[in-house]
């Protein structure tokens, strides 16, 4: 697939401290790619460098398979974004709002009415958006951001402020863009949770290091369960399993066996009871995907 | 560049931005006239057009630094309120760009103000029948001089504007700015040329001298005039390019 964003070491650096450092990113086309990390990661960054708002300290940008520095125009017009708070003018309504995005794009007045619509704030445009609530102010945002139905659109933490419904509404909206318009989508969150739900790939960002990248589905294979076993005599019971071919791990008072089968779990259990060691208990462990996330990011670490 | 001023008005919608120069305009202009009027019916046999001109010009070093403070901030205050500086550079607005349609919507603002002293000097002067013809040249000169020396403030107060978000700094410069236009007269001619705000009485046409204790008014040659005005343009695009260039650098 074609890769509409990439970078190669891209980093930041204030001071002496490294907010971005040597960041890989890829985002092939028709992508919802969900870019995760605590806060302060350096997620929005890293996309504020691929918008040329912040100059990287180092490394290079592609979008588009083209450079940023030198294509910056071109890239620009084919990229909506919305980062950290919603931008807008509180003295003018909604609707001038998005006439002002309308001017700076070059966009016919039917965009206007559609990105409204999408966003449901068609009835509230001509209200002056001093008015908005934060998730009304959002939606404009995002409204405005979809205004020219680009090619690529950058979303930071989209779902901030928005109540239930609205975050439901918008993982709908935002999962159907791709089909419905061909966009591909990079969307940064804290939330493991919210990503998880949207995104066909994924990028783990963690003290502004890239920590896993890669598709939804090979970060769910590591949550896979594993098979945890207890035995009288751990020791024994590992060499006699290595000799059977498994490599189990010990973890605190247990074997971790992962990647195995149930047929090979009875296998495992004869051998052990055959070779007089007796088995304590055989249990399945699952790991959740907040837990790998965890376990990526460091445990104890607020999100 | 029209697209990127017209949308800086568009922008300018609903912030009562141009009532309220006409407002602040009008006090300024009903204070000088009353004045004018009140120094003619103390003494018919001086009535004419400099005295009316002479009075302006001393109260625009006192209101048009501060109501150019005024116009600049509102400009630049939406942007860092709304914080939309993310938004405008992200839609491909180049930074200079920018900062150019914003720098001639303030000027063009001036320059409404410029045109609308000229014209109601020259309707209070009808009014007032000033026997000579109304001064097309004199009032020229005179919107010219001021002009002139608002677009150099007008670069500073941008340049501070675009910089700090906290427009009250912004606020303060045009104060005291306006305190150094009022007094500005007062210094040493080598302390009264290094303040950009002593202009608006440096470029006017008319100069006023007491001669003993009589104040008399008479017109300054253009020509000692015109190498002020070129000097005081060059220094106005130098603030305008140092503005634009660390305004230009700052990440957002």
């Amino acid at each position: 697939m074609n890769q509409i964003v990439s970078t190669r070491n891209l980093s930041k650096r204030y001071g002496n401290v490294f907010s971005v450092n040597e960041v890989n990113l890829s985002v092939c086309e028709g992508d919802i790619y969900g870019f995760l990390g605590p806060n302060g990661a350096g997620k929005t960054t890293t996309l504020k460098m691929l918008l040329g708002l912040v100059r990287p300290t180092g490394g290079k940008v592609k979008i588009f398979g083209k450079e940023l520095e030198a294509n910056r125009r071109y890239i620009l017009q084919n990229i909506g974004s919305l980062i950290e708070s919603p931008s807008n003018y509180e003295h003018l309504t909604g609707l001038e709002n998005m006439r002002v995005v309308q001017r700076l794009r070059d966009v016919p007045d039917k965009n206007v009415t559609e990105a409204l619509k999408m966003v449901r704030l068609e009835k509230q445009k001509d209200k002056k958006v001093a008015q908005y609530s934060l998730g009304m102010k959002q939606r404009l945002g995002i409204a405005m951001a979809m205004l020219s139905f680009p090619k690529l659109l950058i979303l930071d933490e989209p779902t901030n402020g928005l109540d239930p419904a609205g975050i439901g509404e918008m993982r709908e909206l935002i999962k159907s863009l791709p089909q419905r318009y061909g966009m591909t989508i990079l969307l940064s969150s804290h939330l493991l949770s919210e990503i998880e739900q949207m995104a066909t790939s994924v990028g783990i960002i963690h003290n502004g290091t890239m920590l896993f990248q890669g598709s939804m589905e090979k970060l769910q294979a590591r949550s896979r369960p594993a098979i945890r076993i207890k035995t009288q005599d751990h020791a024994m019971a590992r060499e006699l399993l290595a000799s059977r071919g498994f490599f189990p791990k010990v973890q605190e008072d247990s074997l971790l066996l992962e990647n195995i089968t149930d047929s090979q779990v009875a296998q495992v259990n004869r051998d052990l009871v055959a070779a007089d060691i007796d088995v304590l208990r055989i249990e399945e462990q699952t790991r959740s995907l907040e837990s790998i996330f965890l376990d990526l990011t460091g445990k104890g670490n607020s999100l | 560049m029209i697209h990127a001023i017209r949308l800086e008005f568009y922008k300018l919608r609903r912030r009562f931005l141009f009532g309220m120069t006409v407002l602040f305009v009008c006090v300024e202009l009903i204070w000088a006239l009353m004045a004018a009027n009140m120094s003619f019916a103390r003494n018919p046999d001086r009535v004419g057009w400099e005295p009316v001109i002479a009075m302006l010009t001393s109260l625009n070093g006192l209101f048009l630094p501060i109501l150019s403070a005024i116009v600049v901030s509102r400009i630049c205050d939406m942007e860092h309120k709304g914080n939309t500086w993310k938004l405008l550079l992200t839609c491909s607005m180049k930074r200079e760009r920018l900062y150019a349609a914003k720098y001639i919507c303030a000027c063009a603002i001036m320059l409404s103000v410029c045109a609308m002293q000229g014209l109601v000097i020259a309707a209070f002067g009808t009014v007032q029948g000033i026997t000579q013809s109304v001064p097309g040249f004199l009032l020229a000169r005179f919107m010219l001089g001021t002009m002139v020396a608002s677009m150099a403030i007008l670069a500073l107060q941008q340049w501070l504007s675009m910089v700090v978000k906290n427009q009250a700094f912004a606020l303060c410069l045009g104060m005291l700015g306006g305190f150094a236009g009022l007094v500005g007269d007062l210094f040493p001619a080598a302390v009264r040329k290094l303040l950009v705000w002593s202009y608006y009485s440096g470029l006017s046409p008319i100069a006023q001298n007491y001669t003993g204790n009589e104040l008399q008014f008479y017109v300054r040659n253009l020509s000692d005039s015109l190498p002020e005005v070129g000097g005081l343009m060059v220094v106005a695009m130098a603030i305008y390019l140092a503005g634009r260039f660390f305004a230009s650098r700052q990440e957002v």
